[in-house]
């Protein structure tokens, strides 16, 4: 008995004495076939998840979008961007997962896996590429690598050329090559070199309606926040600038939103038509920029527009009160006139939702135009209304984030002067979300932050061709 | 053998002291022995010598006071046996014949006969009844009887039991048989503990102190979970309750908060088997601001013999890497009085809610209504003779709660055995099966997003939820109330949310005694808990809370959690005793191991109506698996010098496949003294009774979660096929933080025990304390935390705690119980590791962090300073804004008697911590209340710079909370042929609240922002519910 007794407790004591670990190690992985798939399939992700940051707070920064949702940055509208702020880290902790996946993926996945195709690298270098173009855009400054030194967003641009390089030569499909020109030109933009950007445009158009989307997956927890800030979470969480208000949706669902997800837009050619166009106007040429914009216009009035029931918007408040959910008619700031048709009322059938491009810009706007500046305002303006919703404003207004107390505390070559944030004098004293309603419900905006831009074209943090 | 195994594994009684006690005995008096015996005894010693009698002469004869002494000759011997015995004899050469020779006028010729019971009026085995001032005496029997022979009256009887006040009482004849009720003293050292020791120690000769809470105290307090029942009894231990809806979580604390990775929730033990002690949210589908769930809510509570209570530190080093917060070990019963015993009890009542805290008078009759409880209890258990003993128990308790359409109704039952047999003269099995079913209800809570009734109510949100309200409550027209009323009506009525807990915990133990001094101890047993949580969310739910008509999004989310552990130990001690000295070594190793696995499962665009997410158009799912292994092998020495200088070494060796590579085998040793000054020869004091001075040091850890260490790559879907990306940092020197105390202290009992005083003084230190590093952004892991041991923490502070007992007569005592403890906490270094939270929201609002220099989880936020026009001048961001970690705090109690009536109190108070009032926050950015905010402010800026002065939002939660208030009454009825007792009684359970703060400064939501597991100190009032009142009948009838 008290042998059995024993044995039993023996045999217990073996059989619990093991124990699963759930955990894929790195080097199990390196050492299984097929890595690189599923870490290009990981990358995809990545950009889509940095997108979502990207897109969001930047929104919500500039003069876009105004935040109702107390999940997201109270503290972005007024311009706040402090260092030790949570989502400024988040900013750059996933554009920073974006380089060193891609690092990760060119220096171990790739050459450990006997499938891996030059397609794959190409793909890799972009990722590398565009990881560094929006270090460049968005931020002070950010490490080179892994806790490396700080390089300044002109060297991070240089970087973006160098990996954006080697995805061109390491892609044989025509339509990838284009959009890779296409971000050597928004790159080249950045850095002031009109010749290249002129160059790399030029190239671009060789695909003349040239579109690179990121997929969004709502089953796998990867949705598209934009999508779910301004359509798909009631009430809406983000309240368009009134005067981009007929540009609200850009992504909505039909059906159950998990399975509906819309894809944003990375590289599209109507960046190369304003590229050029802002280059032309540099030179000058006032000619070309219009011949540019109507090629733009032509281009945009071919994108796909949907009806969509938008009913469901109420953005209602937080702290602000919100404009009329009826139409009602826009000044853009109170030198201007009154506009129709800008604020929709969303309660009267269907609306149109321009999936890709939408602009109010007509033709007629800008054929009698003669100045370089007004022409230049009408450049920035669609360049607003044509890239609303993909992240791209706050290059425009020159704002860029600092590197983040993590960061700082983390990497001793963060010095103190990449804490502070970039907004430039013009734009810091702006109440850029601020509109007042009259008793019919009209709108004035407070200011127009495209008039600001042009006014200060010659400052070096904005309109790089000037 | 299995036979005889089978019939003891089903009737079983031995109460498991009753050898201790039996051998015990030796020591304290001269024994009684059978006549018979000695004779043989006598034959055996002398076996030369051929002995003729008539054996049934001397039956049944018992002697006093004799011992055979080998040394002397037996002629010697047998004229001693002569003197005390009735007894004669002649040698003749080899020859002795003995003769029975009554000697009816000798010394013992009246018997004295009576039964020893204890304050339940069930009998005590092995009581002590001494003639005063002599050495003779007895002891009761398995039915608590006894039995003593006296020459002369007056005489005086002593009646002494380890763990009981002592009896004096004179006897003037034997006429009637006696009767003794012996009451418990709470503080006696003399009292056996086991947990922390491997094996069975008296109080003295530990240097450490050990709390013993007995049932009589637990049955005291009508609660509805154990932790509730332990708030206000253990002195030297903080309980502070994070919400007051079932299930919710709840704040132990003891010494400080020597972790800022792991929740400071003592480890527990129920019959040596580790118990599920979650008391944060869990890995997947709690959330920090509310819905956490704690597996302490559904611990078994029926059945409870004893509970013991260990301080983290040294006392806690033989439980190795996870004991670093303490243990509390919980031990059922197996056995009763000889015979079949019935016992039936019930609890009914009303439940109010506790309204003291709302900002709205209104809330309350939103949200909230008077409520029903009810608890039976059915309980059986005996003995067929001294070798079995069996104990059964069940219950049923049904709570509907406060909240409106029963969104808080508690339901539980539980069902527990216990038995005891002794399979062979040296080898004792003993066994527990323990089964609880609890089912409750949990409405949303803490901002859960969209409506939540106490946001929607309290923090003004009822402003912009659904169509939108007048949100100062206080102020609504008749008509408006009746409107919002209607909504919130319906919105809580279309809220489902369930939990059904099944749990089911077994401790299988066996007792082996090979040889006299060595005693082998195995356990073996299991926790396992199976929680389901089910959230369905209508269309007709979220159209009626939106204002807006939904048709799609209809989803139900169902989590479970699947715990189970298995808890091996096995344990050797060796008892040595020479001339001075005494040796208790112990040896051991324990081994144990626990599976956490969670799936989540949920369905979205779900037919309003369906209950499973079968018929969904969108599924998807999640899972989270954790295995713990430890396994720890220990030894210990206990050394005393003459009973009174006590010296206790131990040390345990503990590996883990959590630790990182690099990391071999932790050691973990303790030393510390004991010396019981009041033991000495020369200590002789009228005033004091008992005076023990103590010291130790000894190190306990805290394990890191399981794998953590490992460099990973993690995955997840994209678009139906694998998408990899970094996983886990890695961390190949990631090993246990370890605390180290020092802690001394002096116990004294004054008066004859009436005044027991004990003082304390700890000092502990976290080396190596496991910290949240953020990682660079710049190394692409998104952020993510990794664990490292870079953090130092410092713990210190006093730990007192007296009983006084005034009044102490034959019908009437009073007695005073109170404790007193401070506490330092500091995070001394985290060798330049950025601060990290472990509760709140974001870093630029408010969050309690964990940063060098201050106590953990100190609430930080904006520091706004306001100009002469009370218009905001300055914002300081991040600013330190008060410690929600308490002072001072510490328990009160009183108990009264009077003959067959008792009364009773406790309360628990804190002193010297904050809280942040986020609702008062929220009730000013939604323009519902002022607050504390000038008007110049509000004037100037509206309420947009809301966030920017939460320091305005602090408030010191400083509390004296009386738990409990009752009364009850005995009856004992001359007939018992019906029923032998019955207890009455009636019961208020939170009565009473004095408080510092606006809100309740317990209800603060459970924080553990770190995830399962973590650090949490509450600190932040956010729309949660207090826990209610009850006022509770009660009765106990004893067949």
């Amino acid at each position: 008995m008290k042998k059995t007794i024993i044995y039993s407790l023996f045999s217990i004591l073996l059989l619990s004495a093991c124990v699963d670990n759930p955990n894929v190690t790195e080097n199990t992985y390196l050492n299984t076939p097929h890595a690189v798939s599923s870490w290009v399939n990981g990358l995809k992700r990545q950009m889509a998840k940095t997108s979502n940051t990207v897109n969001v707070n930047v929104a919500i920064t500039s003069d876009n979008y105004f935040n109702n949702y107390s999940q997201y940055s109270k503290v972005f509208d007024i311009l706040q961007l402090n260092y030790f702020d949570p989502d400024v880290n988040a900013l750059q902790a996933d554009v920073q997962a974006l380089r060193e996946m891609a690092i990760f993926g060119i220096e171990k996945v790739h050459p450990s896996d006997q499938a891996a195709t030059e397609q794959d690298l190409a793909f890799m270098y972009l990722c590398l590429g565009y990881a560094n173009i929006l270090g460049g855009e968005l931020f002070t400054g950010l490490p080179e690598t892994t806790l490396g030194n700080v390089i300044t967003p002109k060297e991070n641009l240089e970087n973006a050329l160098e990996a954006l390089d080697y995805a061109i030569d390491y892609e044989t499909d025509t339509e990838l090559i284009a959009a890779y020109h296409l971000l050597k030109a928004r790159t080249h933009y950045h850095l002031g070199n009109q010749e290249k950007a002129i160059t790399e445009a030029t190239k671009a158009l060789n695909s003349p309606s040239l579109l690179y989307q990121i997929q969004f997956d709502g089953t796998s927890q990867l949705a598209n926040e934009m999508q779910n800030a301004t359509y798909d979470a009631l009430p809406n969480r983000l309240a368009p600038l009134p005067r981009l208000d007929f540009l609200d949706p850009k992504y909505y669902s039909v059906g159950t939103p998990t399975t509906d997800q819309k894809p944003v837009t990375l590289v599209k050619a109507e960046e190369a038509y304003l590229i050029l166009a802002e280059a032309a106007l540099a030179q000058n040429n006032i000619l070309t920029a219009k011949e540019n914009l109507t090629a733009l216009l032509n281009l945009v009035e071919q994108r796909p527009v949907a009806m969509v029931d938008d009913s469901g918007e109420t953005r209602n408040g937080g702290n602000r009160t919100d404009y009329p959910l009826t139409a009602v008619k826009v000044k853009f700031d109170n030198a201007s006139t009154f506009k129709s048709n800008l604020v929709l009322n969303r309660q009267e059938g269907n609306i149109e939702v321009k999936t890709i491009s939408g602009t109010h810009v007509k033709i007629t706007d800008i054929e009698n135009l003669t100045s370089t500046d007004d022409l230049l305002y009408y450049v920035y303006l669609l360049r607003q209304e044509i890239f609303i919703s993909e992240g791209r404003r706050l290059t425009d207004l020159g704002i860029k984030y600092p590197i983040s107390q993590v960061e700082q505390d983390n990497n001793p070559n963060v010095a103190d002067e990449y804490t502070i944030a970039q907004i430039p004098a013009f734009v810091a004293d702006k109440a850029l979300d601020d509109f007042s309603t009259d008793e019919n419900g009209n709108i004035s905006i407070s200011v127009d932050m495209n008039k600001i831009i042009v006014e200060n074209k010659t400052d070096n943090t904005i309109v790089p061709f000037f | 053998m299995k036979k005889t195994l089978g019939l003891h594994l089903l009737f079983a009684i031995l109460l498991t002291t009753t050898q201790l006690l039996y051998a015990n005995k030796k020591s304290v008096l001269a024994e009684q022995k059978e006549l018979k015996n000695l004779i043989e005894e006598l034959q055996y010693q002398f076996n030369e010598i051929e002995f003729i009698y008539n054996p049934n002469s001397f039956e049944g004869l018992l002697v006093n006071n004799y011992e055979i002494k080998a040394s002397e000759s037996l002629q010697i011997n047998l004229h001693n046996l002569e003197k005390v015995a009735p007894i004669s004899y002649k040698v003749n050469g080899k020859t002795v014949a003995l003769r029975r020779e009554d000697k009816t006028q000798s010394a013992q010729q009246y018997t004295i006969t009576g039964t020893v019971v204890d304050e339940q009026q069930i009998p005590i085995p092995g009581v002590t009844i001494l003639i005063k001032d002599t050495s003779l005496g007895t002891t009761t029997n398995m039915d608590g009887n006894f039995s003593i022979k006296v020459a002369s009256f007056p005489v005086t009887l002593q009646i002494s039991y380890i763990g009981y006040q002592s009896i004096i009482k004179t006897i003037e004849s034997s006429a009637t048989p006696l009767h003794f009720t012996m009451k418990t003293s709470t503080e006696s050292l003399n009292e056996i503990v086991i947990t922390g020791q491997g094996a069975d120690v008296r109080k003295k000769r530990l240097p450490t102190k050990v709390t013993t809470i007995k049932s009589e105290d637990l049955e005291k307090i009508a609660a509805q979970r154990i932790d509730q029942q332990l708030a206000a009894q253990l002195p030297n231990a903080q309980i502070n309750f994070t919400g007051g809806q079932a299930g919710a979580t709840s704040i132990i604390r003891a010494r400080g908060v020597n972790s800022a990775f792991l929740n400071s929730t003592p480890i527990i033990y129920l019959d040596g088997v580790r118990l599920d002690n979650l008391n944060t949210q869990a890995a997947l589908g709690g959330t920090s601001q509310g819905a956490a769930m704690s597996a302490i809510a559904d611990i078994p509570m029926d059945n409870i013999e004893k509970i013991e209570y260990i301080n983290g530190g040294a006392a806690t080093t033989l439980y190795g890497s996870d004991a670093a917060n303490g243990v509390i070990q919980i031990f059922t019963k197996k056995g009763g009085e000889k015979g079949t015993h019935l016992t039936v009890s019930g609890e009914t009542g009303v439940e109010t809610p506790t309204a003291d805290f709302l900002h709205f008078d209104k809330t309350k009759d939103l949200l909230l209504r008077n409520g029903a409880y009810q608890k039976y209890n059915l309980n059986l258990n005996g003995s067929s003779d001294k070798d079995f003993g069996y104990n059964f128990s069940t219950s049923f308790m049904n709570s509907s709660g406060v909240q409106i359409h029963d969104q808080n109704k508690n339901m539980k039952v539980d069902f527990s055995t216990g038995f005891k047999a002794k399979i062979a003269e040296n080898f004792d099995y003993e066994s527990s099966f323990l089964y609880v079913h609890n089912q409750y209800k949990r409405n949303r809570n803490g901002n859960q997003g969209g409506y939540t009734g106490l946001w929607f109510a309290e923090d003004g949100a009822s402003k912009i939820t659904g169509p939108g309200f007048n949100n100062r409550l206080d102020e609504l027209t008749p008509e408006e109330f009746n409107e919002i009323k209607a909504f919130v009506d319906n919105a809580e009525r279309l809220q489902d949310n369930q939990i059904i807990v099944n749990r089911f915990t077994t401790s299988q133990s066996f007792k082996y005694k090979p040889i006299e001094n060595l005693f082998l101890k195995f356990t073996g047993g299991i926790d396992y808990r199976a929680q389901e949580q089910n959230v369905i969310e209508t269309n007709e739910y979220l159209s009626a809370t939106k204002g807006q008509e939904i048709t799609d999004q209809g989803s139900i989310q169902n989590i479970q959690r699947n715990y189970l552990g298995l808890t091996l130990e096995l344990t050797a001690q060796h008892t040595y005793e020479t001339e001075d000295f005494s040796f208790i070594s112990t040896v051991g190793g324990q081994f144990f191991r626990n599976k956490d696995h969670q799936i989540l499962y949920s369905g979205t665009n779900i037919r309003d109506g369906a209950l499973t997410i079968s018929g969904a158009a969108v599924k998807d799912s999640d899972e989270y698996l954790s295995e713990v292994l430890n396994y720890g092998i220990y030894a210990q020495e206990n050394i005393g010098y003459d009973d009174k200088l006590f010296l206790d070494l131990g040390i345990r060796g503990d590996r883990n496949p959590s630790f990182g590579s690099n990391i071999g085998t932790q050691f973990y040793p303790k030393a510390g003294l004991s010396y019981m000054m009041s033991s000495e020869s020369w200590f002789t004091s009228n005033l004091i009774s008992s005076l023990r001075f103590r010291g130790s040091y000894g190190i306990a850890g805290n394990l890191p979660p399981a794998y953590v260490h490992e460099k990973t790559i993690a995955f997840d879907g994209y678009l139906g096929n694998q998408a990899a990306m970094f996983g886990q940092i890695g961390n190949d020197n990631l090993k246990p933080e370890k605390t180290q105390t020092f802690e001394g202290g002096i116990d004294i009992a004054l008066a004859n025990n009436r005044v027991n005083f004990s003082v304390g003084y700890y000092k502990s230190l976290t080396k190596d304390a496991l910290f949240y590093v953020t990682s660079a952004p710049s190394i692409g892991y998104n952020s993510a935390s990794q664990i490292q041991n870079v953090g130092e923490i410092e713990n210190y502070g006093l730990e007192i705690s007296t009983q006084v007992t005034p009044i102490q007569t034959e019908d009437l005592s009073l007695s005073f119980n109170a404790s007193f403890n401070t506490l330092h906490n500091e995070v001394i270094n985290s060798n330049g590791a950025p601060a990290f939270s472990i509760n709140g929201f974001s870093s630029r609002t408010l969050q309690t962090v964990v940063q060098e220099g201050h106590p953990i989880g100190f609430i930080r936020g904006n520091h706004g300073t306001f100009d002469e026009n009370g218009v905001l001048e300055e914002s300081t961001p991040q600013s330190y804004l008060g410690s929600t970690i308490p002072k001072v705090f510490g328990n009160l109690g009183t108990n009264f008697t009077y003959k067959n009536f008792n009364l009773f109190a406790s309360a628990s108070y804190q002193t010297g911590a904050y809280g942040a009032n986020w609702d008062a926050q929220f009730r000013y950015l939604y323009g519902a209340a002022e607050g504390n905010i000038p008007a110049g402010e509000i004037e100037a800026n509206e309420r947009k710079n809301w966030l920017k002065f939460t320091n305005r939002f602090i408030e010191k939660t400083d509390f004296l909370k009386i738990r409990t208030i009752g009364a009850t009454y005995t009856i004992k009825p001359k007939n018992k042929s019906i029923f032998k007792y019955m207890v009455l009684g009636l019961t208020a359970v939170n009565p009473l609240n004095f408080v510092s703060s606006s809100f309740d400064p317990e209800a603060t939501i459970s924080g553990a922002a770190q995830g399962q597991g973590g650090a949490s100190t509450g600190g932040i009032s956010y729309a949660t519910y207090s826990a209610p009142r009850q006022f509770l009948f009660s009765f106990k009838v004893n067949f």
